[in-house]
């Protein structure tokens, strides 16, 4: 009896204690997510924040994994094996087709973007876009021979008609490195594009064509334009470059065997329009553009979209050796189109440019030519035919698996498994949730259609808001933006969670707003998992040139050259210190336009500015230089006026060479791993 | 044969092998310096120096001439043949067709048709007032009186002082120089690294030159020489990025008081390098530098065809010269000068080789004696004027 007065007597205590003490603790942790989250009703969930939210540590590995998350793949000739990229894991994993089984996994640089297997079938060649290289792989031995140096960002790359030359597009410096494989060095470089990543060889490997993903510099309300370059193999100069309007994000391209037409999955994004109608695809839609390869050939864009229902974010293009159909793979909307390409030609002979004109804006014209849907996993990239024709491979970037499509059935008939980990955590199911664009109303776009690979797609936006035509915004990247609220230029938004929570869904997505668990999900992908690239083209090892700290002295001056001294709010470093170069205050700096509303803005991040172009709000400075030489004359945006030409192109010098923090201290696992790969 | 004999023979053998060691020295002099090796783009330089853009020579025709060559059949082309303006500019061969730089834009002679392209197609300004092609990537660099343009796969990319580090958009000169693009304005000379697309630019702020304009420049073996308007020529050595100028030692503006001590003047208009040699243009004679002697030429004390000179451009051994009064063409002995009469299509070429001349009659001759630009490559030679583009071929 005493026993069990004891117990109760302490259970009563305990719980007086509880009673005490819950309701104050129920509201500080109320009044804390809340102060969080900038929300008023997210859930109370500690491990949101203190599990997923932490920076890499030891917290950090718990909660998370490493995915190899293939990316591209090819096959052998004889179709025995599948050479697959996997992107995050910077390896090249071959996989035997009959046993469905990894063989070899091959360590190659960092973000391994695509591979070329010569005709031998001997020499594998991997573009490295993070390490600036190109892997060279036995496939004897399975080794890596040598690493070729590119420029920045290497990735579609492609073997010249006499497999002398590899062809490589630097997606970063917008550029083609033509490398010699005799001496192994790069023999010349071609300008091409914006954001080029696409490389294929028309059939009789007499000319190359090269897709871009950013649109050539226009003024917001122009019509914007995409550049397709074309590089003669033999001369290997550029022949042509050929201007897509109206479209974007042109990743791949693909011909048929008798190299009549050229396909190109393109977006078509309405970013001049206010988003304000995003039924009908009034904010993106997607297709295809095909291209006639004869003499005055035409170029047509014909949606795959259909009026009620989207398919965002097609990436890749492959043709089955009889020339009869298409596969496009939709990284945003998890399935595979299937194109009938006599149908294609049949629209195309049939049709005068205005009819043409007319259907790149027809959502019902793909029930004319698409003949099926096919789900895949999580987010699909890279396709590939077998050479019989009878499988297609997909790789299921996001599932890390391999989709084995029957050509003759159309159906997903088995998957490869690549070993992965097998549980989906947290921050990987945000990146599936910012690939997709099942939260879209109509699954129109994804997040990553506005911000491909986490950065910025180079357009400004008039977005909904409740004057139309007004406050005209750039892209801003969502690299490394977990230390830097607020957010959108108007720094209305405290935090990820209110950012993508409730008015993104009124604003943009114009669907269900995100369950709290997905928007936990996504807010800790967006804070902790979207790192920058290294600047290995301006600042590789953190040694700055001297032009760099000429221009940092500039940055940092108290004074101008005529020995006055720069008010402390005008001058650079005050805004923009390190290591993010964002005070996180707002600001006015004189580039109100008549549309802005009379707002201040958010101080944006400088890290890796080189490659966030367009620069300002809304965009209107096509380079840094125009910051200053046209928007910035009234001084209001650092003191600028006294410098000379030499000066300022120092000042830039330095800019460019502002990199990601996480690359400072020298102990970067990426940036060693870049540079390890020589 | 006793002693003696055989003593006069001994002596006068060792004088005949001296006469004859003598005369094969004054024939063959030796090379007096190592030919740097350019260990920047030898691709460009193999191109550059080999036999493709070598004009050949008439010296089987005409023997006067020597290596330099002689052209005739001279056809003129003006407005009245497609060409946008008679005010020529500049010329550049490349390939099977010819750019030329005009008041009203840059014509493009291919398949014997002419083309025009203008501001409307995308150039910075139609002012065009030189041109040079990228030997690798086959890209055409424009320079405007309004910028800097990239054309390249029909499509131009325009460079300005504005959207770019270029310092002015007052271009008067591009040259291209394996992956670097160089520009003489007249805010100060530049060159621009394709690959890394960074700007690096000179004035005198940071190159010994005591004001920005600068007209023209050259480069090869890894220098780069720049005229700089009043300021003689600086050069500047790609690898160690330093800078040396050479200036008109006389100090005078008007009188060649030392002959050969250095450049003729501090006017420069252009440079040319080829085969080794440094040519440098002035509105008061030329200059010729081989790395260590400078040689001096006015049109009084040789074939030049004036002392007012425009712009030179060396190929090989030879160098041609757009003077006020003629174009002219050399090897630093011999010269070939072209003029044409005032009141007729007609005109002659005069070769002057040591204190002799030869004229030539030539009808139907240049277009005009104002000689703003030229180019010449294989048998054909290309001269921009005042009064239209003139082709002459080569006389073999």
């Amino acid at each position: 009896m005493k026993r069990y007065l004891k117990l109760s007597i302490t259970a009563v205590l305990i719980l007086a204690v509880v009673a005490l003490i819950y309701p104050p603790y129920s509201r500080w942790a109320r009044d804390h997510v809340n102060k969080i989250t900038a929300t008023t009703d997210h859930p109370v969930r500690c491990g949101s924040c203190h599990l997923y939210l932490q920076k890499p540590g030891f917290i950090s590995k718990l909660v998370n994994a490493e995915y190899h998350s293939p990316f591209n793949l090819a096959v052998s000739e004889d179709g025995r094996s599948l050479y697959v990229v996997a992107e995050e894991s910077n390896k090249l994993l071959v996989v035997d087709r009959e046993s469905r089984k990894i063989t070899h996994e091959i360590g190659v640089g960092v973000r391994p973007h695509s591979i070329v297997i010569d005709r031998g079938g001997k020499t594998a060649y991997v573009s490295n876009q993070w390490s600036d290289n190109v892997s060279v792989v036995d496939l004897a031995s399975f080794h890596v021979k040598e690493a070729l140096k590119t420029g920045n960002g290497p990735a579609g790359i492609g073997l010249s008609k006499d497999e002398q030359s590899l062809f490589v597009v630097n997606s970063f410096s917008s550029d083609i490195s033509v490398i010699d494989l005799k001496t192994s060095s790069e023999r010349k470089r071609l300008t091409a594009g914006n954001n080029p990543t696409g490389l294929q060889s028309s059939p009789d490997r007499s000319m190359v064509y090269i897709t871009s993903r950013r649109t050539l510099s226009k003024p917001f309300d122009d019509t914007i334009r995409c550049e397709l370059t074309i590089l003669s193999d033999g001369k290997q100069r550029i022949s042509a470059r050929k201007d897509i309007i109206s479209a974007y994000m042109m990743e791949n391209i693909a011909f048929t065997p008798s190299g009549d037409l050229a396909l190109m999955p393109v977006v078509r994004p309405k970013n001049n329009v206010p988003t304000i109608q995003i039924e009908r695809g009034w904010m993106m839609t997607g297709g295809i553009a095909v291209i006639e390869m004869k003499p005055e050939g035409r170029i047509a864009q014909l949606l795959l979209d259909e009026p009620n229902a989207y398919y965002a974010d097609p990436f890749d293009i492959s043709v089955t050796p009889d020339g009869k159909t298409a596969f496009v793979s939709h990284a945003g909307s998890d399935c595979i189109s299937v194109v009938d390409i006599d149908a294609v030609r049949e629209i195309i002979a049939g049709s005068t440019d205005e009819l043409l004109e007319q259907y790149a804006h027809h959502l019902g014209i793909s029930s004319r030519f698409v003949i099926k849907r096919i789900p895949t996993g999580a987010n699909p990239k890279g396709l590939a035919i077998s050479p019989d024709g009878k499988e297609l491979y997909v790789a299921e970037h996001l599932d890390d698996r391999i989709g084995i499509v029957s050509t003759e059935t159309l159906e997903m008939k088995e998957r490869i498994d690549l070993g992965g980990p097998r549980r989906t955590t947290v921050n990987r199911r945000g990146r599936q949730l910012l690939n997709n664009a099942g939260g879209t109303f109509q699954n129109q776009y994804s997040c990553f259609t506005c911000h491909p690979d986490g950065h910025e797609d180079g357009l400004v936006y008039n977005m909904a808001s409740k004057d139309m035509g007004r406050n005209m915004t750039n892209t801003q990247s969502l690299r490394n933006i977990g230390d830097t609220p607020p957010y959108k230029w108007n720094g209305k938004n405290q935090t990820v969670y209110k950012q993508d929570g409730m008015r993104f869904s009124t604003v943009l997505t114009r669907n269900e707003p995100f369950s709290y668990r997905d928007l936990d999900a996504l807010t800790a992908y967006i804070m902790t998992g979207i790192p920058n690239p290294p600047n290995l083209l301006y600042n590789p090892a953190g040694e700055l040139t001297d032009a760099q700290k000429r221009g940092k002295m500039i940055f940092e001056r108290t004074h101008d050259f005529a020995g006055f001294e720069i008010p402390v709010s005008n001058r650079c470093v005050t805004c923009h210190p390190a290591p993010f170069f964002t005070n996180l205050q707002m600001v006015g700096v004189g580039t109100l336009a008549a549309s802005d509303d009379s707002i201040l803005f958010d101080t944006p991040h400088l890290n890796n500015i080189f490659a966030s172009p367009p620069y300002l709000h809304d965009g209107r400075a096509a380079t840094l230089e125009e910051i200053w030489t046209i928007y910035g004359k009234t001084e209001e945006h650092g003191a600028v006026n006294d410098l000379t030409k030499i000066q300022l192109n120092e000042l830039i010098e330095y800019l460019k060479s502002l990199r990601d923090p996480d690359y400072e201290d020298g102990s970067n696992k990426t940036l060693k791993a870049a540079f390890g790969n020589k | 044969m006793n002693s003696k004999t055989y003593k006069y023979i001994i002596a006068f053998s060792i004088l005949a092998l001296l006469i004859v060691t003598g005369l094969l020295l004054i024939r063959n002099p030796a090379e007096t310096e190592n030919i740097p090796v350019n260990k920047n783009q030898s691709v460009i330089e193999d191109y550059r120096n080999s036999g493709d853009r070598y004009p050949g020579n008439s010296s089987q025709v005409i023997k006067e001439a020597g290596m330099v060559p002689v052209y005739g059949n001279w056809r003129t082309f003006t407005t009245k043949d497609g060409l946008p303006s008679d005010k020529a500019y500049t010329v550049r061969i490349d390939g099977d067709r010819v750019l030329v730089g005009t008041h009203d834009g840059m014509a493009v002679y291919e398949n014997e048709k002419w083309k025009t392209y203008t501001t409307k197609d995308g150039l910075a300004h139609n002012g065009v007032v030189s041109v040079d092609v990228d030997e690798l990537t086959g890209d055409v660099w424009i320079a405007t009186l309004g910028g800097l343009n990239r054309w390249s796969g029909g499509k131009f990319e325009t460079f300005n002082q504005l959207n770019s580090g270029m310092p002015n958009d007052l271009v008067y000169n591009v040259f291209c120089y394996g992956a670097h693009i160089w520009v003489a304005t007249g805010g100060g000379a530049g060159h621009y690294d394709t690959r890394t697309r960074q700007w690096e630019i000179f004035t005198e702020m940071n190159a010994p030159m005591h004001e920005p304009w600068t007209y023209a420049l050259s480069a090869g073996d890894g220098k780069v020489w720049i005229a700089a308007w009043g300021g003689g020529v600086i050069e500047y050595n790609t690898e160690t990025s330093q800078f040396r100028d050479y200036v008109d030692p006389d100090g005078f503006m008007e009188i060649d008081l030392q002959p050969d001590d250095g450049v003729i003047h501090d006017i420069t208009t252009a440079t040319a390098y080829s085969d080794s040699i440094l040519w440098v243009s002035t509105y008061f004679g030329m200059s010729r530098y081989d790395g260590k002697n400078w040689k001096g030429y006015f049109d009084h004390d040789s074939g030049l065809a004036s002392n007012f000179i425009n712009f030179i451009r060396a190929e090989g051994k030879v160098v041609f010269v757009c003077c006020d009064n003629g174009l002219s063409s050399t090897d630093g002995t011999t010269w070939v000068t072209y003029k044409k009469d005032d009141d007729s299509e007609n005109g002659k070429a005069i070769i002057t080789y040591g204190t002799e001349k030869k004229e030539i009659p030539l009808s139907p001759s240049i277009s005009h004696n104002f000689i703003i630009g030229v180019d010449a490559c294989g048998d054909f030679l290309w001269a921009a004027t005042s009064k239209g583009v003139c082709r002459g071929e080569l006389i073999k």
